[in-house]
């Protein structure tokens, strides 16, 4: 490819925010008739590059250029990214759900007649011709809330190629869409670049970038590092490294233990999908899970981790599935069943439902034990002191005193209040989803030390995180999810962050 | 010595009951000296007496506020209380058969409104909304809208006797504020309220029946304003289907100006009853000055509103700033 086709060309562009550099003199040229990916971990830079290119990020609060079909564009909101002919369509769809597909696609441009009212006609007419473009067969007179999550899709982008943009930006855009869904969208890309328009596709799922991008640039804490490209073929390995690109730092316990016997298995879970109606996001999962042992779920986000563990603990319902503890069958339909079983769960959003944010921490920590402190029906206050100050004290909480309101600690300290109160039950298995999120460095190895000691006393953890080094520093054991059911399954020492993200994007 | 006391100011100030406490105070001061009969015995008597009234239900509305929910529908339930008790006398049942069916018919209402909140899910302001007009309908269409009268003379002895010159409706509601204050500081249902009022999803997930605690709260509710029906018609020797009329509202104005956070998850019986109080001394003071009735109703809702602003201030202060001693 000529030089003269390109299209977009960023260079050396440099983004800082306060303290830290999101994007460190980075270029990139895009050519016509392109399918360019990015690619990256989270805080790669890649979404700081897009709110660029999009005009988001005023032109003012950066250095470096960016070049438009050969002229210098300065970008001071997404209007003006828009009259550029750049298009984006983001990872969350922003559509009024209430408004027909014809409204929505005309939105902001409405044509109007001669009266200055809005031409439902034309607006109709215009609709109507995107949508075939895309071989979408949608009426454009149906509310959007109608339509299932593909169909909306197909929705953002005809409303984007309304505006005749030469360069279309899309964001993880298959990320609510099934398989077939996919597909389609697949083909509707390429049918549009051989129709002479460039796009730039970010997505975490490996396969379809692989089929569909022509090149694929790796970015990496906000630095260009290394370029792809199709005719030559993608080395999946070598791709994940560059992406990674890190050593594990020494924060992970190392711990004696034995793994004995199971204690819980689940068996053919199915939950439904939290969004989009009729629609199951876990299909078909087993797994068990040994006494002291840690294991790990991973998988992409989406891939409905955090829906499987609250649907056992029973805070969601489920649609099928059993669960047997120690060899028998236990019907949990509420979380005080299984927290009478011995199981606990803590949270993927502390806030949210992790503490209650006007109590104490002393209160917070004694939740989930008031049946066992309670004296008749009353509080036993010297019972609940003596327990609460133990688990202080051992989880060394960094507190003036017990009874601090919860939402003046910091997110470690909120933390280990949240595992005081699972650790006062009488717990023999914990569910940990994303134990570690938003918490500074020093308060993690805390809680891994903690973790690690939980398995040690014969408690049997599940654990989520999306930091695949911690998943596989922490767990004996790690079941990949994807699409639905369990992809893969590797034990400590097979598993690697190349191993789990082949097996997560489908390209072992 | 003097940093002391600062400590201690500064630690009431941040108490929730605060504010109503020396608003309470200094307001009685202002009144006094403009009218003297402000404290005579025979008015602080007077006083007391319709704070009881209000008290009653004030310690149930208490429970559900704190759990960010409402009940509408305690004025149309005090009446009907008052009615199903009156009818009961009119059959010829004895005393504690007619107090009993008053009672449980309160009961019943707050069974109902319950079951409805938890089960179907629909938000307490409608539900209590629907049940303020079906109850209130029941009423009209028990008593046809004719008082029921005469009333048995040792019924309404039960309102008009009075020990030590206070009259019974005092003591009834000071205790019921006792047990009320006890369940809610020192029970696990109690601390169930607030965990439930601060966070429902966290409370559900730490094992707490979320469900229950909310079932339970309006049935109280509901049976507490039944309790005040009936006195109130053996105060008034009978039973009025107008009774109780704009009774929620003064209810839930007594709480919320005595600190309880309509956002859920703080507020005390203390607050509450130093609320109930204050409405009972604005009314009551307002009156004493000459304020017309009209301008009487327009002061206790910028009273009410100015509460709630307090509310949300102090509750950002008390959020952010507990950890400063």
């Amino acid at each position: 490819m000529a030089d003269n086709n390109v299209v977009l060309s960023v260079q050396n562009v440099t983004k800082r925010f306060t303290g830290t550099i999101a994007l460190k003199d980075v270029s990139i040229h895009l050519y016509e008739n392109e399918i360019l990916a990015i690619l990256g971990e989270n805080g790669a830079g890649k979404s700081t590059l897009m709110k660029i290119l999009s005009g988001r990020y005023p032109c003012n609060e950066y250095e470096g250029t960016i070049i438009c079909d050969g002229k210098e564009c300065k970008f001071y909101s997404t209007s003006d990214a828009e009259a550029a002919g750049i298009a984006m369509i983001y990872q969350e769809l922003n559509l009024e759900l209430d408004l027909t597909v014809a409204e929505n696609i005309m939105l902001g441009n409405l044509p109007k007649n001669r009266f200055g009212f809005v031409d439902w006609k034309k607006t109709e007419e215009i609709a109507k011709e995107a949508l075939a473009k895309l071989n979408a067969d949608i009426d454009v007179n149906v509310t959007v809330r109608s339509l299932s999550p593909s169909m909306q899709q197909l929705v953002c982008i005809a409303r984007a190629l309304v505006r005749n943009p030469k360069i279309l930006i899309l964001d993880e855009p298959t990320s609510v869409l099934t398989e077939k869904e996919t597909r389609n969208l697949l083909s509707i890309l390429r049918e549009l670049r051989d129709q002479g328009l460039s796009c730039i596709y970010i997505s975490h799922k490996l396969d379809e970038v692989f089929e569909l991008c022509d090149r694929i640039i790796v970015l990496r804490d906000g630095h260009y590092i290394n370029t792809y490209h199709k005719k030559d073929g993608y080395n999946s390995g070598k791709i994940i490294e560059d992406m990674i690109g890190r050593k594990l730092e020494v924060m992970y316990p190392t711990v004696e233990k034995e793994i004995g016997d199971e204690v819980l298995r689940v068996e053919n879970f199915k939950v439904s999908h939290p969004y989009s109606f009729g629609k199951n996001i876990i299909e078909d999962v087993s797994f068990s899970l040994r006494k002291g042992e840690i294991l790990g779920l991973a998988g992409l986000v989406g891939s409905g981790r955090s829906e499987l563990l609250n649907a056992i603990f029973g805070v969601i319902p489920k649609v099928s599935g059993k669960v047997f503890l120690e060899g028998r069958e236990i019907d949990i339909r509420n979380p005080w069943d299984a927290i009478r079983f011995g199981i606990g769960l803590l949270t993927e959003d502390r806030k949210k439902n992790g503490f209650v944010g006007t109590m104490s921490i002393k209160h917070n920590m004694t939740l989930t034990v008031l049946k066992a402190i309670k004296r008749l029906l009353f509080v036993d206050f010297r019972k609940e002191n003596a327990l609460a100050r133990r688990y202080f004290d051992a989880l060394s909480v960094k507190a003036p005193d017990m009874d601090t309101l919860i939402t003046s600690l910091s997110g470690g300290n909120q933390q280990k209040v949240i595992l005081a109160k699972w650790l006062m039950t009488d717990l023999k298995v914990i569910f940990l989803d994303e134990p570690t999120r938003g918490i500074d460095v020093g308060t993690k190895a805390e809680i891994y030390k903690l973790i690690g000691e939980m398995a040690k006393k014969g408690i049997s953890i599940v654990m989520i995180s999306s930091e695949l080094p911690e998943l596989i520093a922490m767990c004996d054991r790690i079941i990949v999810l994807g699409r639905g059911r369990v992809q893969g399954e590797l034990p400590r020492g097979e598993a690697t962050e190349v191993r789990v993200l082949q097996i997560a994007t489908n390209t072992q | 010595m003097f940093n002391s006391i600062r400590k201690f100011i500064g630690r009431f100030l941040l108490k929730q009951e605060s504010s109503i406490i020396l608003a309470t105070i200094i307001y009685m001061i202002f009144v006094t000296c403009i009218n003297k009969t402000f404290i005579s015995p025979g008015n602080l008597f007077n006083i007391f007496r319709s704070t009881g009234f209000t008290l009653i239900t004030t310690v149930g509305m208490t429970f559900i506020l704190i759990t960010a929910g409402l009940d509408l529908s305690v004025g149309s339930v005090l009446a009907l209380g008052g009615v199903v008790t009156g009818l009961a006398f009119k059959a010829g049942m004895p005393i504690p058969v007619a107090l009993l069916a008053g009672i449980l018919m309160g009961t019943f209402i707050g069974a109902i409104n319950g079951a409805i909140i938890v089960k179907a899910g629909i938000p307490p302001l409608i539900v209590t909304l629907g049940m303020q007009y079906a109850a209130r309908g029941l009423v009209s269409v028990l008593t046809q809208g004719v008082p029921i009268y005469p009333l048995p003379e040792n019924f309404m002895k039960i309102e008009q006797t009075k020990f030590f010159g206070i009259p019974t409706v005092v003591y009834v509601s000071v205790i019921i504020a006792i047990i009320g204050h006890i369940i809610l500081t020192r029970t696990a249902f109690g601390r169930a309220i607030y965990a439930v009022g601060g966070n429902p999803e966290a409370a559900r997930i730490s094992g707490i029946n979320i469900k229950k605690v909310t079932f339970v709260i309006y049935v109280i509710t509901s049976t507490l304003a039944a309790l005040t029906g009936i006195l109130m018609a053996a105060r008034l020797g009978s039973a009025e289907a107008a009774a109780g009329t704009g009774y929620e509202l003064t209810v839930i104005c007594a709480s919320i100006i005595g600190g309880t956070s309509t956002f859920g998850g703080m507020g005390s019986i203390i607050g509450a009853t130093v609320g109930a109080l204050f409405m009972e001394i604005l009314t009551n003071s307002l009156t004493l000055m000459r304020i017309s009735v009209y301008w009487q109703n327009l002061v206790v809702g910028t009273i009410l509103v100015l509460a709630v602003m307090l509310d949300q201030y102090k509750r950002n202060l008390i959020l952010r700033k507990s950890v400063r001693r």
